[in-house]
């Protein structure tokens, strides 16, 4: 947040109970700042107490209770009376509602946004009529709307003659509640043109928005709502880029942007009813890294770990853990006869990968880059020659015994070719069993119950019939879903998934994908994907890491990775990836959306 | 028709429901007491509403308890006897109204297609025709008496009546537990007689009360232009007679000449309304966002 | 919004109903068992006509000679020329009746309609705003029970209110008889003051049954969105109140106004009668008395082509509020 001028917007403690029953808390004890000239925006899921926000900002509650501290300017507008309130909407805090309905139905547009010109300013007729014109003019929508009812326009259009009538007094703070719901492309570009001007103007902003693209470009902050209570708060680059929120990670995933070339993801469950009462983190059901701290208490705000404290999380781990933190990781194969040195290769030199939760990372490059070594590496089944790995915050490489067992179990490797992985003796159920069986988890009963739940959610048949088959009487992709099984039953933090579906054809590899990508929305696994093929990463991956010649050359989000890739090699996988037309459209997209 | 029957609402659910409703039972109350003054009138007073039995304008005293009008008829006994007037032709015209457009209504809404098309285009010409003018005529061509006037009330106002039960039946027809009994072999009157009467029994009975109340007001209204039944007694013809009677408000008898039926026609006339508000489940527009007292 | 029936349509049924009783009145005494003009030559029917002039005059009025569809013909063709036939009862043409009876008919109707318009759009509004507080309470209850009774029950209970207990208006009549005014502004002061209770009735009772309709529509609007955005705005009370929930609610109010239109005239009748006003309803009410068929038939014919001609009034003011049809 800016501290070079005094906030225009105070919030503190700001908490609106609508009466019931049951009492819904719809705003909870929120503390927000807002300074002229810069923009906030407010995310969050429906319902999540957005438009509840917008509207206790401008007095528009009576049938809530609103308490805690609301500051316009320095003056307090809790106690306001009705004469009061009426001196500072509008004027100074101007609303563009979230209902296109909001406009009144039988009078002209013209008059409605002449309307607070005549009634605060006590404009003359024609005077007020040419401001509204000019009003509609900046707004895109031409003077030839001001003779119009609502009726006559569609709904983009509306929404934008709701912005023409919230700008026309120019207010201080002006709250946006979803502006650009509803607007074609061009619409929107326009709009947030002149949102931006408005706000270099001096103007503040409070922008409540599903579209995460228009808070990239626009918003300098942004707090992120989980029923009514604040998530996450910070740098819009750091919340939207690297949200560190459970909530707002998820968010992340769910919502589409123009530049996301990624499968959406949904957050698992539901948020609480709205008038249950939560007594420890709101968002517990849903997470995929709760803990028993998080049922005590609600997670008070506090800066993450190793940052500045612009960017405050509520979450009582801190936010969303890393389940893999691999530091200066090397390895290096020599030729074992001859002893000749100097054919040493470094097959991995010096990576470093973090990897957190919830989250896919891709791994590409080409033959020989050294990625099914970094792959093994990473769950130790090689040991490396330099570097650690952290698996959870505990130490794999040191890990001895019993230690070492359990921490294996938490990750976990899905090879390329299912045929080798299971030995063609044992049957489906044998193969997906032994890990418990080695692992020595439960009584054979619940084992059995557990091989057939991990089947059932790989999408197998859990007929005693398929469990009785062997490895070559099972298609290519069942086999590689009973690996994959195999690879779940034992509940992993991590997975590895070297090549997984190169093997398949193109309809089991979607398959595969979708499923890989269900699985991990529901139990929150970190995964790294691995492939030659740039196109699968990007289906799946929040970031791609590109390694050549065991060393990482680039590292990115997959937008980031289309729209502008750095390194040579990454446009060489690109273009190899084919399809260049379609990435070239996609490109340009991405672009415009900057 | 925000009557709305609920799968309980058998006739006594229904009336159980009505009693609750404060507006319904102040409703109920007046009727009871027009009802009342109607049975016991007779039985009370000496005289006949026609017979002169007093001195011209009599004040009331102990056998004349409303005095006497202009020409010595004894008030009370006029007042009691177009009690009976109102009920009866309230009752007749209500029934007639109920029994002719709830035929028709459920006919239509029953068989729909050609029948539906039919009845109701022959609604639309009814809902046209101009109702006091045609009483008046009516009357003035015929010669009026209470039967025929009810029995033109009912011709005038079963339109409105088969509106409502066709559009009633319609939806009860579609609902699920209708069509599930007609799915296992349940015949049509069955039907009729398990799920759309009961059903219907509330609609029906606001459409009575909505009848009679204008039944009510017309057959005063006619005898008030002088076109009631000249053999028998109605509130609306006191009213005239009295209102013609140049002078009267030069004497004390406009008190027990032409007060006692103005009451009565709004008493009856008050009941009925509140009955039928009770019985529509009282008038409860739905709230909104915008609470009472939410701006000064 | 809700449905919203255009006052058209009010405009085209009354219309309707104005042909539907042209063809009643010319039908109703044809239709009826023998000759409907029996009861002329009946000595003892109190209607028998013994003139032989004016019994010509009737009997070419009703054209029984002729056949139906001449008769018809005949005779809608004599109503288009303004020709209603001739009084039984006065020996006059029925037109002049009526043209010396409208006028007052119309002095009630107008401004009643008018008053009730204005008084159910702001208390309709006022009631909405608060509604479920004593003042709503008080004005649902009152004027529930005020549309029930009808409006010669209300025209009585005033009548005995401010010209009896109170004296301060005149019993009945438009003018005070054979009274001699110093000037012009004291013989209208007059015509005013005998205005007062028929005016007073006729308003309210129409008020009834508008307010109660306002309130409702006026309920439904005010949890629009378009009311929350009207608050945000910083409008001033009285302008979210008259302009923007009023402005939404007149539509329906006046399509309302448009099908109380026949109440109106059928209400002028009634409260004309009691207040002996020397209008339309008077005439009939004589009309009625002496059995004068054509002038009843002709004054019914007159009062609903009034109500044709303010429904046609009331589309028109509809249409120009109408936005849909403003910007057409
Ligand atoms: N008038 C009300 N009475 C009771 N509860 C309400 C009321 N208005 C909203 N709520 C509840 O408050 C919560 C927040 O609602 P709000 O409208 O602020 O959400 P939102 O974030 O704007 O959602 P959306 O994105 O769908 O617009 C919801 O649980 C909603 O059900
Ligand atoms: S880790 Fe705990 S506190 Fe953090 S979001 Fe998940 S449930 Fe809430
Ligand atoms: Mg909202």
């Amino acid at each position: 947040m800016s501290l070079a001028s005094a906030p225009v917007l105070d919030l503190a403690g700001l908490t609106v109970t609508y009466p019931g029953p049951p009492p819904v808390r719809a705003v909870d004890d929120l503390d927000l700042r807002l300074a002229p000239g810069r923009c906030l925006g407010v995310l969050g899921e429906s319902g999540s107490g957005k438009t509840s926000l917008a509207k206790a900002l401008l007095g528009l509650l009576p049938e809530a209770r609103v308490e805690g501290r609301l500051r316009l300017a320095g003056r307090d507008l809790a106690g306001l009376d009705e004469a009061g309130w009426q001196a500072v909407r509008w004027r100074r805090l101007a609303l563009v509602p979230q209902s296109t309905a909001s406009l009144h139905p039988a009078l002209s547009i013209g008059a409605q946004i002449a309307e607070p010109l005549r009634v605060h300013e006590g404009l003359a007729r024609g005077e007020a009529s040419a401001r509204a014109a000019a009003a509609l003019e900046d707004v895109g929508l031409g003077a030839a709307a001001l003779e119009r009812t609502p009726e006559e326009l569609s709904g983009g259009q509306r929404r934008l003659a709701l912005l023409a009538m919230a700008l026309v007094l120019d207010p201080e703070v002006v709250v946006l509640d979803e502006p650009t719901a509803g607007l074609d492309l061009l619409s929107r570009a326009r709009v947030l043109a002149l949102l931006g001007r408005i706000r270099a103007a001096g103007t503040a902003l409070l922008l409540i928005t599903h579209d995460l693209d228009a808070l990239r470009g626009l918003a300098d902050d942004v707090a992120v709502l989980y029923r009514g209570w604040l998530a996450e708060r910070g740098p819009a680059a750091r919340v939207l880029d690297d949200p560190r929120a459970p909530f707002t990670w998820g968010l992340a995933n769910a919502v589409p942007t123009l530049g996301d070339v990624k499968d959406l993801r949904g957050i698992r469950g539901a948020p609480p009813e709205p008038g249950e009462v939560v007594q420890g983190c709101p968002f517990l059901e849903r997470c995929t890294q709760a803990v028993a701290a998080c049922e005590q208490r609600r997670p008070p705000l506090v800066a993450p770990e190793g940052e500045d404290g612009a960017r405050l999380v509520a979450c009582a781990r801190g936010g969303r853990v890393p389940v893999l933190r691999a530091r200066g990781l090397a390895k290096a194969y020599r030729p074992r006869r001859g002893g000749r040195r100097r054919g040493e290769v470094a097959a991995v030199d010096d990576v470093s990968l973090e990897v957190g939760e919830g989250e896919a990372v891709g791994l590409v490059g080409p033959t020989g880059a050294g990625k099914s070594t970094l792959g093994q590496l990473l769950v130790r089944l090689v040991e490396p020659d330099a570097g650690s790995v952290e698996l959870e915050g505990r130490d794999l490489l040191a890990a001895r015994g019993a230690d070492l067992a359990a921490l294996r179990r938490r990750a976990q490797l899905l090879f390329q070719d299912p045929y080798e992985a299971l030995s063609p003796r044992l049957s489906v159920a044998e193969a997906v069993r032994e890990p418990l069986d080695v692992a020595g988890v439960g009584t054979p009963a619940e084992r059995d119950a557990e091989v057939a739940g991990v089947l059932a959610e790989v999408r197998l048949p859990s007929s005693p019939a398929f469990a009785e088959r062997r490895a070559h009487e099972l298609s290519g992709g069942q086999l590689q879903r009973v690996a994959l099984a195999r690879a779940l039953v034992l509940r992993p933090k991590l997975l590895v998934a070297d090549e997984s579906v190169a093997m398949l054809d193109p309809s089991e590899q979607t398959k595969l994908l979708a499923l890989l990508r269900d699985l991990q929305v529901e139990r929150g696994m970190a995964m790294v994907v691995v492939s030659h093929d740039l196109a699968v990463v990007l289906r799946v991956a929040d970031r791609v890491v590109v390694l050549d010649e065991g060393r990482i050359v680039e590292e990115a989000t997959g937008a980031e990775l289309l729209a502008a890739p750095q390194h040579p090699l990454t446009a060489e996988l690109l273009a190899a990836a084919g399809r260049p037309g379609a990435l070239l459209g996609e490109r340009s997209l991405a672009r415009q959306a900057r | 028709m925000s009557a709305h029957p609920t799968d309980a609402a058998a006739p006594e659910g229904g009336l159980r429901a009505l009693w609750a409703s404060p507006t319904a039972r102040v409703g109920l109350g007046l009727l009871g007491a027009v009802a009342l003054l109607a049975l016991l009138g007779p039985l009370l007073l000496a005289h006949g509403p026609r017979e002169l039995v007093a001195a011209p304008l009599a004040p009331p005293s102990a056998g004349l308890p409303l005095g006497a009008n202009a020409v010595g008829q004894d008030l009370a006994a006029q007042l009691a006897a177009g009690a009976r007037t109102s009920l009866a032709v309230a009752l007749l015209a209500g029934a007639g109204t109920v029994a002719l457009g709830g035929t028709i209504g459920l006919a239509a809404g029953w068989f729909g297609g050609t029948v539906e098309a039919a009845t109701m285009r022959v609604v639309d010409l009814a809902l046209v025709v101009p109702r006091l003018p045609l009483l008046v005529l009516v009357g003035a061509y015929l010669g009026p008496s209470t039967p025929l006037i009810a029995a033109t009330i009912s011709l005038v106002f079963w339109p409105g009546t088969a509106r409502i039960v066709r559009a009633q039946t319609r939806s009860l027809r579609t609902r699920a537990h209708v069509r599930a009994s007609r799915g296992f072999g349940a015949g049509a009157r069955h039907v009729m007689r398990r799920h759309l009467l009961p059903e219907l029994a509330l609609v029906l009975a606001a459409a009575l009360v909505a009848a009679a109340s204008r039944a009510v007001l017309l057959e005063a209204g006619l005898a008030f232009l002088g076109l009631g039944d000249p053999t028998g007694a109605s509130w609306g013809r006191t009213l005239r007679d009295a209102i013609e009677f140049s002078g009267l408000f030069y004497t004390p008898a406009w008190q027990w000449w032409l007060l006692p039926p103005t009451l009565a026609i709004s008493a009856l006339l008050i009941g009925l309304t509140l009955t039928g508000v009770g019985l529509e489940g009282g008038s409860n527009p739905r709230t909104s966002r915008h609470r009472p007292g939410a701006t000064p | 919004m809700a449905e919203r029936r255009r006052p058209a349509v009010s405009a085209a049924l009354s219309g309707l109903t104005l042909a539907a009783l042209v063809v009643l009145v010319f039908a109703l005494p044809r239709a009826l068992p023998g000759d409907p003009l029996a009861a002329l030559d009946d000595p003892t029917s109190g209607v028998a006509i013994t003139d032989p002039e004016l019994r010509e005059r009737v009997l070419a009025h009703y054209g029984l000679d002729q056949p139906l569809p001449e008769q018809f013909a005949g005779y809608v063709g004599g109503l288009a020329t303004g020709d209603l036939g001739w009084s039984i009862a006065r020996n006059a043409p029925v037109s002049g009746l009526v043209a010396a009876h409208l006028p007052w008919t119309l002095l009630l109707m107008g401004p009643a309609l008018l008053l009730s318009t204005a008084a159910s759009y702001v208390l309709g509004i006022l009631a909405a705003w608060h509604r479920g507080r004593t003042g709503d309470r008080v004005a649902l209850v009152g004027l529930t029970a005020l549309r029930a009774i009808p409006e010669y029950v209300l025209a009585t209970l005033l009548l005995i209110a401010f010209a009896v207990l109170l004296p301060v208006l005149p019993v009945g009549g438009a003018r005070t008889p054979f009274a001699e005014h110093g000037s012009g502004l004291a013989a209208l002061a007059d015509v005013g003051a005998h205005l007062v209770l028929p005016l007073a009735t006729l308003t309210l009772s129409l008020t009834a049954t508008l307010f109660l309709l306002q309130r409702h529509t006026v309920v439904a609007v005010l949890g629009a969105d378009h009311m929350l955005l009207a608050e945000a705005k910083g409008l001033p009370l009285r302008r979210r109140q008259f302009v923007h929930a009023g402005r939404s609610a007149l539509l329906p109010l006046l399509t309302a106004v448009g099908l109380q239109v026949a109440f109106a005239a059928q209400g002028a009748v009634f409260v004309e009668a009691v207040f002996a006003y020397p209008g339309m309803g008077s005439l009939l009410l004589e009309a009625v008395a002496a059995r004068d068929y054509p002038v009843l038939e002709g004054a019914f014919l007159v009062l609903a082509l009034v109500v044709l001609a303010v429904n046609l009034l009331v589309d028109l003011a509809a249409r120009w509020v109408d936005p849909r049809s403003a910007a057409s």
